[in-house]
């Protein structure tokens, strides 16, 4: 065998080693339910503002606190608590993911992602001067 | 029956599909010509010469149809034709000429194009240059042609199958059911467009896109290239342009790759110049993957060895490129991504898939066609020679790229993992960490090896010229390391994360290795220090990435004089919390060194941007002077398109040394600023400060009420008063005493005031659990208006772009020195 091959193999296993040692870095998508059965842990949950609720940020009380409550896939809404300053369009967004994790009643999340209406599906048209 | 619309500019669109359809058979009858010239070539030479001439003219008429899309749909956004969808979902009335470009690259079918338009400048130089490779490499060009062109063709099947989609569709006929439409005369209520996204709307993404492009488009090159000379089954001819194209597109990809990350730290709010977001992996790994093909075909080039490697990864660069147009554009990334794309549906996922892997095809039939002959050596190579090392170092790039495209093709694989384990595979919770957790190693490998690989000579090196030069070359660097460490106060506490000082030597031995081998060995001549060059730019951006990294340093925090631990993990969380903070119009809070104060917002009529200005300043603590001083203005669309929220850009102020980084995360809802202003609740304990108009408020203590000249003593009270010193920013100070009295088991205040500074303070409520006082406060002023805003400083982030600008500038040297150098035996 070549010494290139040998150090080939090495470098490759090497390279799957680190790739199934970083398996646990990736994260599951799971709902408000699941993620409550192992309180602390970080997972992504997907759901849709629940926009009948309240959504608290204010900024003189505290810049880095913003609750809002979200519906999730199996259609429970949680209240959820953002260590941040509120995204904006939030409201405008039809779909919510949320990294963080369940303490109790609340789930504590660091990151959100929004989807927002596309404009290419969004069949408004801003219609102006007609009468 | 048809309606009769009034008002509509139909001329340009036709005009434009005629083009479209033009372009895409032009390039059809072009590949086709080349490809009977290559098969013609050594039986009928006059045929050959024909077909030849036959493909060059197709790819003419291509390249100018193409030019004549462009054209069109240009008058069509300048002249705000909304009938049309593009210009209408693009751009507006409003949008500033030079952003008018920018609305080619916003959406699908403009980046197509523009795709498209670099393909056809560089073909035409491949066709002016190839010689006797031309057929075969116009060949595959044409053929990537036709399937760009098909991108564009629109041609519908139902509602729900499209091949392509036209730039050139009408706002009609991609919202038939729209009930707007029945009125012939429907032009005149659509008057403004959507619009460009605000994001876009930056001179980073003026420049950014095109050099991004163009980088794609250049990997086309040495693809041809390679796939033209498996075709010919003649391996010389084709490394020269092979070389001096993969240089070229090496460059340009790494140069677009890293404006997108100026523009990202620029204009984007994440903090940072790289997020590890998809969209900026799709395009990192096939410039990795490129560039590791460069130096096996080096490595072929002299040694005659590598050759299946070279083929192999220019084969996957290309496939790269397509695959991250894939997951870019279908909306297969979905969530992961802070990029907006839409997905555009279905048709395109397939049509993508269709030419990744026709490309593939194409590739892998070749191979297996040419496998015996391919140029391969039997005996080993040394292990003290340049081939050796450089050979591990493109496979560590490779495997590198591999582990960035895994991590960031989860989507894509997530429902096979799903019909495997059951679970739904999410991106990591943090993915910085993760992918800088593994390629931390792979940069500092990389480091390593370009630093002593050029110490070696191909095929077998002096050992003992080899330990001594690199012996000096670890010494010196082992210096400039220590030197930073200690100056940087890079130490990784308790040693718990060695790899930053291990990739801090390997870049200090980097940047010293090249810089002495340009002088000592090389006599520091221009046209020979392209290798040099580019790898010291390597080196210096990861000594730039490391700097300004590690020492990233958040001001913003919003308490005073809490000290968090760094390395707990359940912190990190709770540090990340406090990085926004609010700032009252006219207070001035401590952020680092420096005094920073909002000192209001102003708007220019023709911009629509609202810039927030924060000023700051360092003041010499024991004189009092104002050593340093200025104003930030970080700025944000308000309330965009009559969207409800904001979109912000941040704010710079360069150093040499340092960068300050200021962006404002929320502001007052302005229909909400209050006149008056009303009593705000403070709690804080003794010693404490409360920051006000000009100055601050520290809470001393508690006092006797009789400090208080209002306090006229009645029998039974329980009197206590606060001591309150405030301190203005020209450091005078004066003393509040409000004071807090129980009466008859009643409470009550005695209000304090300076009336001169309009300010207002009650003791609400005293807390002796906690040695605390509640304060109502109130400051009539401006004080109701306030931002919300974040603040990092960056340190040497000048390493970085330094580093990527030598880097390029290393690329276009080697390539310069490439293109011109006369074809001699190869040195051994």
């Amino acid at each position: 065998m070549k010494k290139t091959h040998i150090v080939l193999l090495i470098l490759v296993a090497a390279a799957v080693t680190v790739i199934v040692s970083t398996w646990a870095d990736f994260s599951t998508y799971e709902t408000f339910a699941s993620a409550a059965e192992n309180q602390g842990d970080q997972y992504h949950v997907i759901g849709e503002l629940a926009k009948d609720k309240e959504m608290v940020y204010d900024p003189v009380k505290d810049a880095n606190h913003f609750s809002f409550y979200v519906t999730d896939k199996n259609g429970r809404v949680n209240k959820v608590v953002f260590n941040g300053a509120k995204p904006t369009d939030i409201e405008k967004s039809e779909q919510i993911v949320m990294t963080g994790y369940m303490q109790g009643e609340t789930f504590h999340c660091s990151k959100i992602q929004m989807k927002c209406p596309s404009k290419y599906e969004d069949d408004q048209i801003a219609v102006a001067n007609q009468g | 029956m048809d309606i009769q619309y009034i008002g509509e500019h139909l001329g340009p669109g036709q005009l434009g599909r005629f083009f479209v359809i033009t372009s895409f058979v032009a390039a059809l009858f072009s590949a086709f010509s080349y490809f009977r010239a290559a098969g013609t070539e050594n039986r009928i030479g006059n045929a050959s010469a024909a077909w030849l001439q036959m493909g060059r003219n197709g790819f003419v008429i291509h390249a100018l149809t193409v030019m004549g899309i462009f054209v069109s749909l240009y008058y069509i956004i300048t002249n705000h034709l909304f009938e049309y969808h593009y210009a209408w979902s693009h751009s507006d009335l409003s949008l500033s000429p030079k952003y008018l470009l920018s609305c080619f690259w916003e959406g699908q079918e403009g980046s197509f194009l523009l795709w498209s338009i670099w393909h056809c400048v560089l073909g035409l130089i491949v066709m002016f240059t190839a010689k006797g490779l031309e057929s075969r490499v116009m060949t595959i060009i044409a053929l990537v042609q036709v399937a760009l062109a098909t991108m564009l063709l629109g041609y519908y099947f139902g509602s729900d199958i499209n091949i392509g989609s036209s730039p050139f569709i009408l706002l009609r006929e991609k919202m038939q059911n729209a009930p707007i439409f029945s009125q012939p005369n429907y032009l005149e209520s659509v008057t403004d467009g959507n619009g460009l996204n605000i994001l876009l709307q930056n001179y980073w993404m003026v420049i950014h896109p095109p050099v991004l492009f163009l980088g794609f488009s250049a990997t086309l090159i040495p693809f041809a290239y390679t796939m033209a000379a498996l075709w010919k089954g003649e391996y010389k001819s084709w490394i020269k342009p092979t070389w001096v194209w993969s240089l070229f597109a090496g460059g340009i990809l790494g140069l677009g790759i890293m404006m997108g990350g100026a523009w990202a730290y620029e204009s984007l709010t994440f903090g940072g110049y790289w997020a590890w977001d998809p969209v900026e992996n799709a395009s990192l790994v096939p410039w990795l993957t490129l560039v590791a093909g460069l130096h096996t075909l080096i490595i072929y080039k002299v040694t005659n060895r590598s050759f299946i490697a070279t083929v192999i990864l220019f084969t996957l660069t290309y496939g790269l490129i397509w695959y991250s147009t894939f997951l870019t554009r279908t909306g297969v990334l979905g969530d992961t991504s802070v990029h907006s794309f839409t997905g555009e549906g279905k048709s395109l996922y397939w049509h993508l898939l269709i030419v990744i892997f026709a490309l593939l095809g194409i590739a892998i039939a070749l191979m297996i066609k040419r496998w015996k002959g391919m140029p391969r050596v039997k005996t080993e190579e040394q292990v003290n020679s340049r081939e050796f090392w450089m050979f591990i170092g493109a496979i560590i790039l490779l495997l590198s790229a591999v582990q960035i495209i895994i991590s960031t093709s989860i989507p894509v694989w997530a429902p096979l993992a799903k019909w495997i384990t059951g679970k739904e595979i999410a991106p990591p919770v943090d993915p910085v960490s993760h992918y800088n957790s593994i390629q931390i190693w792979v940069a500092i490998v990389l480091a390593l090896l370009s630093g002593f690989a050029l110490y070696l000579k191909f095929v077998k090196s002096d050992n003992k010229k080899f330990w001594k030069r690199i012996a000096l070359v670890s010494l010196i660097a082992l210096g400039l390391s220590v030197l930073i460490a200690f100056t940087q106060k890079i130490e990784t506490e308790q040693l718990k994360a060695p790899q930053y000082l291990v990739l801090l030597f390997a870049s200090c031995f980097s940047v010293v290795a090249m810089i002495y081998y340009a002088i000592s060995i090389q006599k520091a001549k221009l046209k020979k220090l392209g290798a040099t060059t580019s790898h010291l730019g390597f080196a210096l951006i990861l000594l730039g990435v490391l700097l300004s990294s590690y020492n990233k340093n958040v001001i913003s925090y919003n308490t005073l004089g809490v000290v968090i631990p760094f390395t707990d993990d359940k912190m990190e969380n709770v540090r990340q919390s406090m990085e926004n903070v609010i700032l009252y119009k006219n207070v001035t809070m401590p952020m680092g060194e420096y005094n920073v104060t909002y000192i209001g917002d102003s708007t220019a009529p023709s911009d629509a941007r609202t810039f927030y200005k924060v000023e700051y300043k360092k003041v010499d603590t024991a004189t009092g002077e104002v050593k340093e001083e200025f104003v930030l203005k970080p700025n944000a669309f308000l309330n965009p398109k009559g969207e409800s929220g904001m979109s912000a850009n941040p704010d710079s102020k360069h150093y040499l040394g340092k960068d300050i980084f200021t962006y404002v995360t929320s502001v007052i809802d302005p229909s909400k600023r209050e006149d008056t202003s009303l009593y705000k609740r403070h709690k804080v304990k003794i010693g404490d400060t409360i920051f006000v108009n000009r100055g601050y408020i520290i809470f001393s203590g508690f006092g006797a009420a009789e400090a208080n000249s209002n306090y006229i003593a009645e029998k039974g009270d329980v009197a206590v008063t606060a001591n309150l010193t405030l301190r203005d920013l020209e450091g005078n100070e004066e003393k509040l005493a409000p004071v807090y009295i129980i009466r008859d088991s009643h409470e009550e205040k005695i209000e304090d005031t300076l009336a001169a500074r309009k300010l207002y303070v009650r003791l609400s409520r005293i807390i002796p659990d906690e040695k605390a006082a509640e304060f109502m406060i109130k400051q009539t002023g401006d004080d109701s208006d306030y931002i919300v805003m974040k603040a990092i400083v960056f340190p040497y982030i000048n390493v970085l772009w330094l580093g990527i600008i030598v880097m390029v500038i290393g690329f276009f040297l080697s390539t310069w020195n490439r293109a011109t150098k006369k074809e001699k035996v190869a040195k051994v």
